[in-house]
């Protein structure tokens, strides 16, 4: 339809890999000979948002522009790595937006003063008569002590930085942090070392001063928890999710760094130990008895150089409201999916700090630290009378019956017979379906009720491999090590929770000792609102790059 | 003013015998024995500068000397002056009438000369080019020993009270003194140590000159107290006036008493002229610009930058008016009753185009100006595509985006104003009335040739830039749009990708080009403001060589010249195969993922973006698109008529990547539940218990008509509306009875809403179109040829020349009324007429006239308040009216 005449113009990097769209979506072609040196220049200041197989999706957003800017780059830069790797022009829209964003940062700057404190100076007089005159903004700051600067109350320091954030007005905080109580940490490399990527995400913290660090189950977040205190070299309190992830901790560290067992304490519900290192869960924290927060109180009971939040995504409201508090402190948050259903990952931004270092779950595949999945969504017809009643069924029972159904069950057995003899991990939601599954399968099932000393008995088995199939509920979605789990199988899950999916898959991605490869298998009723959910779960994975493969269960249960 | 006279007549001419030939000796003694000497390419120039002498083609040179001293034309001329120009009349205004060339120099470089400031060696250089300006444009006559003005322009550009002049000067001790009482004059002289006389005329000469003597002037200032000079100072550069007290401070007194400031009022004095000019060192401006502020190139990009991104640009524009249109063509929004769309429909298009207001205003006012969008004329008016949007869509992307170019280019509809409000207090609305600004297609030229300027990829700073205009067309109100409309040029250029970070591409380059060869012959009077036909002249370097002064050489076009419309045509196509190879090369794949997304990567071939269209969601738009497959968007596909196996086959063949799994699931899935339940149109129905009975009715050939079809054994749908069933069944022999209609659905798909054809809105230029080559000649040669037959024989005796008494009729020749008559129906100016009647009674009447034909003039009745016509052979004469008797 079209003719076309001359050849392209020269100078111009007609073939760049990035493709900037207007909606500030940075498109970047994995295949591309470029894509790696684009990926550097732009990892700064875009957030990987996507990461399928073809083509990775970043977005440039205020926030990592703002980044971008508190770790040391300026906007010529951004639009410099912009230009060159764009493969057509980029708006100059968007680049004008760029560098009117960034320009916004630095104008207001939080630091220490000789006399008055934790003070708020501008460079830019009409910023801050605009800043002070929020609602928002005027409970947390004292007295204007000049023209150009206004006294900030120290303990909010947190809250205003997050709300001169929200106001589009980033604060640059040259506050600095308290060093904490000096406590001697070094990591024990004996036979082993960090990994490359550890490393940077080590580094990128620390010389950030605070903020978040995203890796994949598996990758060895620990680690990376244990290279930040070897840095600090500081007391540390370290919050975890549960108490046998607490124990998971406990025992990383005793191996990894120059810490002792006596140096560690634990502070849960059975046990309150304060030492230079404390492992605290969430749950403890936020037990609440008589209207107060009995426990919060664990923050002020030492000078801790180094706060570790462990899956921070699932930082509990109250926590978060008393992290705001803790601006002086030095804060790392680790966690593999830095989705929240409540929508909330900028508050963990804001509050923890921004991230410092992601990496894409296929990549840290590649390297082989971790072990490639399959994953596979195997669809299960439902019989008549099962879609009757299903159809039949309240609302709010529809996902509960179709996620538990018999036919399901059935080609769950399928599935366990078909990797036998493999470490296999069943999974579900609902415990009355976990016991029937038990039952069938006559595997041990581990439970909320299950007692701390059970499960740790059990999963010791199973890592041994006295066990090979163990059904388990959602306690075990976070933090459990067991690295010898090959095969998943998921029967149901909390509706569409995409993060839970992620964690799910995390428990079967350790390493294999003989390098192969790990089987997710997710469990779904044709035609439901199981398969809504379960398309939504899979969404955050499908964007790492996770392609699953969808199975007939008819298949499945004909083959034997 | 000056000279207080009310004679009807015009500037320098006096009808009648002095301005024959005999004044070919020596200087010349009107205007129209000015023009008369003037060369026929000066007067194709003078006609080509100020077209509105032109219509219609005047008699004779005395005609158009009157004419070229109406009031309305001469402000049209003034205000097409550059700066520099505009300084140099307004010098002359408040200089001796008529002023030797020398005097003229002295006020615009003050008593020192060409070392009494800096900058007046430019002045000096410039200046002849500036009096040559004003001499070509007919606003100057007379040798350099005696330079006039023409009478109207000096009215205008002479300081008065109610209007201050930019000089910041005020009237001279004659004029200041007029009312004054002798006795007082008398006080003052004796104050300034003059000798006393009684004649007030000798008093204000003694004093006058005793202001314009520098040495007597320092002496008598010498004696002034300090604080004085305070005030004088304070007054010196204008405003010139201030207010007093009853009783004043004793330096005021002082200055009051010997002259130095006037009384105008009880509370007001002012600073005399003399005065004022005495203690600038002479200087009737503050600061003479005789030079063009420069415009440099802040940014030097690359020229490949700046040419690729106004492709990416112009794609996008494309893209966006593709997309504008295609969101219009099921229910555009409705034509409000006073024209336009309603803010809502506005913003909602906005939302639509993901963009702010300001710019969808500007998108759908490109396409109202390039005819792609129109009202449907129906009952409910709503704004659609035209058949010529179908048209367009049919061209490569560059000509789509040439012909976009090509219309905004000369467009007077001005988009930028929607949301103010115009002169009655009504808001502006998009695609509404009101929004043409005559003066925009100029502006948006001399923006772009400004940039053309530049060395390519040369971006200019904005301040600059707008000096630059603000000096070559300097405003004269505050509420002049030319500032704006420069501003709004330079984002809508960015906008449609005629530049591109600023600097002009080489493709909007070839657009103007056309321009320029337009600008010619169109009404783009950019030639005629063209500052460097009066800059260039003194100030060569201040100007780079462009091709565009050609319309200032006095050379009347070659008789085949192309026409405006044909150049446009032709730039237009030459920018267009200039943006072709810039643009992407249409890409016609896609990458098919397994998060249920496809990347376009660059723009799809239409037939390939058609479908996806239909089958994905766009996610993404940019220079790539994203893709996301839903089960609604799936659905819509099979809606569309395509089964599952064209939908993966489509797919298998245009991706680079296999088909994932996923994907090829969510298409099988929603096809094996899509048309489960199916739905149709009915008109009506039958049903009835005994299906044998329905079973008879479709055997019946009779019941053919009735487009029966069984839908169930007992229901019979039909496609006739219920009656003609009822009546079809009668027919046949039964007795139906009819059911009340609930429940039957009218299922009728809109189709694509197109309006009847339409023809694009054409700009509306400011004033009568700048002449072209032949009709210059012809004009010239008419009004030579009228000249001669007027001037050669006189048989009649010259009608009187003498001032009018009051109350007395206005008396001029016919073929003047004729001129003055229609000049005023042109400028819509009133004039003043003496008028005999049927009954041979004669009156006085104000009018202003609408409508000059056949022997009669039609116009608005001041003194009747209504609007008339008046046979021309019976009105006696006509003069035209000081601007406040209006």
């Amino acid at each position: 339809m079209r003719t076309r005449t001359a050849g392209r113009v020269e100078g111009i990097s007609v073939n760049g890999p990035l493709i900037v769209q207007s909606d500030k979506t940075l498109l970047l072609e994995v295949d591309h000979e470029l894509a790696d040196a684009c990926r550097r220049a732009i990892a700064p200041f875009a957030e990987l948002e996507r990461a399928p197989e073809h083509i990775h999706t970043y977005r440039v957003t205020p926030l990592g522009l703002w980044n971008a800017r508190a770790a040391g780059h300026d906007a010529e830069q951004v639009v410099d790595a912009l230009v060159e790797y764009s493969r057509y022009p980029v708006p100059h829209a968007l680049l004008v937006d760029v560098a009117e964003t960034m320009a916004r940062y630095g104008r207001l700057t939080l630091s220490k003063h000789p006399t008055h404190g934790l003070v708020l100076t501008s460079t830019d007089r009409p910023v801050l008569e605009e800043i002070l005159r929020s609602k928002r903004v005027t409970p947390l700051v004292g007295a204007r002590i000049d023209a150009d600067t206004v006294a900030v109350h120290p303990s909010e320091r947190g809250q205003i930085k997050q709300t001169l954030l929200k106001l589009g007005w980033p604060a640059e905080d040259l506050a600095g942090y308290v060093d904490g109580e000096a406590h001697p940490i070094d990591l024990a490399e004996d036979g082993w070392s960090l990994r490359p990527y550890q490393r940077q995400a080590v580094d990128g913290f620390w010389h950030g001063g605070s903020g978040v660090v995203v890796l994949p189950c598996g990758a060895g977040k620990t680690l990376v928890g244990a290279g930040a205190m070897a840095e600090a070299k500081a007391t540390t309190l370290i919050l975890v999710t549960n108490t046998v992830s607490a124990r998971q901790w406990k025992h990383e560290l005793v191996k990894r760094t120059s810490l002792t067992e006596d140096e560690i304490g634990e502070y849960s519900g059975t046990r309150k130990e304060i030492r230079p290192v404390t492992i605290a869960t969430y749950q403890v924290l936020t037990t609440k008895r008589k209207g107060i927060y009995p426990h919060l109180e664990l923050f002020d009971s030492r000078d801790w150089g180094l706060i570790v939040y462990d899956e921070v995504h699932l930082l509990p409201a109250p926590v978060f409201k008393f992290t705001a508090d803790l601006q002086a402190r030095r804060r790392l948050g680790l966690t593999a999916t830095l989705v929240r259903e409540d929508g909330r990952e900028s508050d963990v931004f804001s509050l923890i700090g921004p991230k410092r270092f992601d990496a894409p779950w296929k990549e840290i595949e590649a390297q082989g630290y971790i072990a490639p999945a399959d994953c596979v969504e195997v669809r299960v017809n439902l019989t008549e009378s099962e879609r009757l009643a299903y159809a039949t069924a309240e609302t709010e029972e529809k996902y509960r019956f179709c996620a538990t159904t018999a036919t399901k069950r059935k080609v769950t057995e399928a599935l366990v017979r078909r990797h036998r003899g493999e470490q296999t991990l069943v999974i579900g939601q609902y415990i009355d379906q976990l016991d029937e599954l038990g039952a069938h399968l006559d595997a041990p099932v581990i439970k909320g009720e299950t007692s701390n000393a059970q499960r740790e008995k059990l999963f010791d088995a199973f890592r041994e491999g006295e066990i090979n199939v163990l059904v388990v509920s959602k306690v075990a979605n976070f933090s459990i090590d067991l690295p010898e789990a090959t095969v998943a199988i998921q029967v149901s899950g909390t509706f569409g929770s995409r993060q839970e999916e992620a964690q799910r898959l995390g428990r079967v991605l350790r390493p294999k000792a003989d390098g192969h490869e790990a089987r997710f298998y997710s469990v779904v009723a044709r035609d439901t609102i199981d398969q809504d959910f379960a398309a939504h779960r899979q969404r955050f994975l499908a964007e790492q790059g996770y392609a699953y493969r969808i199975m007939d269960a008819d298949e499945l249960l004909s083959e034997g | 003013m000056s000279d207080g006279s009310s004679s009807p007549s015009t500037a320098g001419h006096t009808p009648g015998g002095p301005d024959v030939p005999a004044a070919a000796s020596g200087a010349p003694r009107s205007l129209a024995e000015a023009l008369r000497a003037r060369d026929d390419a000066s007067l194709a120039a003078l006609l080509r500068a100020r077209p509105d002498l032109l219509a219609p083609v005047p008699g004779d040179l005395t005609q158009l000397a009157t004419r070229a001293g109406t009031r309305a034309s001469v402000v049209r001329a003034l205000e097409r002056l550059d700066r520099f120009a505009l300084q140099t009349a307004e010098a002359l205004a408040v200089a001796p009438d008529p002023c030797p060339y020398g005097i003229l120099a002295g006020l615009m470089t003050g008593d020192h000369g060409p070392d009494g400031q800096p900058g007046a060696t430019d002045v000096l250089a410039a200046l002849p080019g500036a009096v040559a300006a004003l001499r070509d444009q007919a606003l100057l006559w007379g040798d350099d020993e005696r330079l006039r003005l023409v009478r109207t322009a000096r009215e205008l550009l002479t300081p008065t009270a109610s209007r201050p002049s930019p000089t910041g000067l005020g009237p001279t001790v004659a004029e200041a003194t007029a009312g004054m009482s002798p006795g007082r004059l008398q006080e003052i002289v004796a104050t300034a140590g003059l000798p006393a006389t009684h004649d007030p005329v000798s008093a204000v000469a003694a004093l006058t000159s005793l202001f314009t003597d520098r040495d007597r002037m320092s002496a008598l200032l010498d004696r002034a107290p300090a604080e004085a000079h305070q005030l004088l100072g304070r007054l010196v550069w204008g405003p010139p006036y201030g207010e007093v007290t009853a009783n004043p401070a004793p330096p005021v007194r002082w200055l009051r008493d010997h002259g130095l400031l006037l009384p105008v009022s009880a509370r007001t004095v002012v600073l005399p002229r003399e005065v004022a000019l005495h203690l600038r060192g002479g200087r009737a401006h503050r600061v003479p610009e005789p030079v063009a502020p420069p415009v440099p190139a802040v940014h030097e990009h690359r020229p490949q930058l700046v040419d690729a991104n106004a492709a990416g640009q112009a794609l996008a524009a494309v893209g966006t008016v593709e997309e504008l249109l295609s969101s219009w063509e099921d229910t555009g929004p409705l034509v409000l009753r006073a024209g336009g769309v309603a803010v809502r429909d506005l913003k909602r298009t906005a939302a639509v185009l993901d963009t702010d207001e300001a710019t969808a205003v500007f998108w759908i006012e490109l396409c109202f100006g390039a005819g792609l969008l129109a009202g449907d004329g129906e009952a409910d008016e709503r704004y659609a595509p035209t058949p010529a949007y179908d048209d367009w869509l049919e061209l490569p992307p560059q000509d789509r985006w040439a012909a976009l170019a090509a219309a905004w280019l000369p467009a007077t509809r001005t988009g930028a104003l929607v949301g103010e409000q115009d002169a009655k207090g009504r808001t502006l609305s998009a695609l509404g009335p009101g929004l043409d600004r005559s003066a925009a297609p100029e502006v948006r030229h001399r923006v772009l040739s400004l940039l053309a300027d530049l060395p390519p990829g040369g971006a200019p700073d904005h301040g600059a830039l707008l000096a630059r205009l603000a000096w070559e067309h300097p405003t004269r109100t505050p509420s002049d749009l030319r500032p704006r409309l420069a501003d709004w040029t330079l984002i809508e250029a960015e906008r449609l990708g005629v530049t591109g970070r600023g600097a002009l591409s080489t493709h909007g380059r070839a657009l103007l080009r056309a321009g320029t060869r337009a600008a010619d012959d169109t009404p783009a009077p950019g030639t005629v403001a063209d500052p460097g036909t009066t800059a260039a002249a003194a100030v060569p370097a201040a100007r780079p060589e462009t091709p565009g002064p050609e319309g200032a050489h006095p050379h009347p076009e070659p008789p085949h010249a192309p026409t405006p419309a044909e150049s446009a045509a032709a730039a237009a196509a030459e920018a267009a195969a200039l943006l072709g190879p810039l643009l992407p090369e249409p890409v016609d794949h896609v990458l098919l993922q397994a998060d249920l997304t496809a990347v376009a990567p660059g723009p799809l071939v239409r037939e390939l973006a058609d479908t996806l269209a239909v089958l994905a969601d766009v996610e993404s738009k940019g220079g790539a698109t994203v893709y996301r497959f839903t089960p609604g968007s799936v659905r819509r596909a099979l809606d569309s008529g395509r089964t599952a196996a064209d939908l993966q086959a489509f797919l298998a063949e245009h991706s680079r990547t296999p088909v994932p799994q996923p994907l090829g699931y969510l298409i099988d899935d929603v096809a094996r539940r899509h048309g489960h339940l199916r739905v149709g149109a009915a008109t009506s129905y039958v049903r009835c218990d005994d299906d044998s009975v329905l079973g008879e009715i479709l055997a019946d050939k009779r019941s053919a008509g009735l487009g029966l079809r069984r839908l169930a054994p007992t229901v019979l749908a039909s496609t006739a509306d219920p009656a003609a069933l009822l009546a079809g069944l009668r027919s046949l022999g039964y007795a139906p009875a009819a059911e009340s209609a609930t429940g039957d659905v009218l299922v009728a798909r809109a189709a694509a809403h197109r309006t009847p054809p339409r023809t694009a809105p054409a700009p509306v230029p400011d004033g009568p179109p700048v002449p072209d080559g032949t009709l210059l000649g012809a004009a010239v040669r008419a009004i030579r040829a009228g000249d001669l037959a007027a001037t050669a024989v006189r048989k009649e005796p010259a009608a009187p020349s003498t001032p009018l008494a009051p109350g007395e009729l206005p008396r001029t020749s016919a073929a003047e009324t004729l001129a003055t008559v229609q000049a005023a129906a042109l400028t819509g100016s009133a004039v003043w007429i003496g008028y005999v009647n049927a009954e041979g009674a004669a009156s006085q009447r104000v009018i202003a006239p609408v409508r000059v034909e056949g022997g009669f003039v039609t116009g608005y009745d001041h003194t009747s308040d209504e609007v008339r016509t008046y046979a021309l052979h019976r009105i006696t004469g006509v003069a035209e009216l000081a601007e406040d008797q209006v």
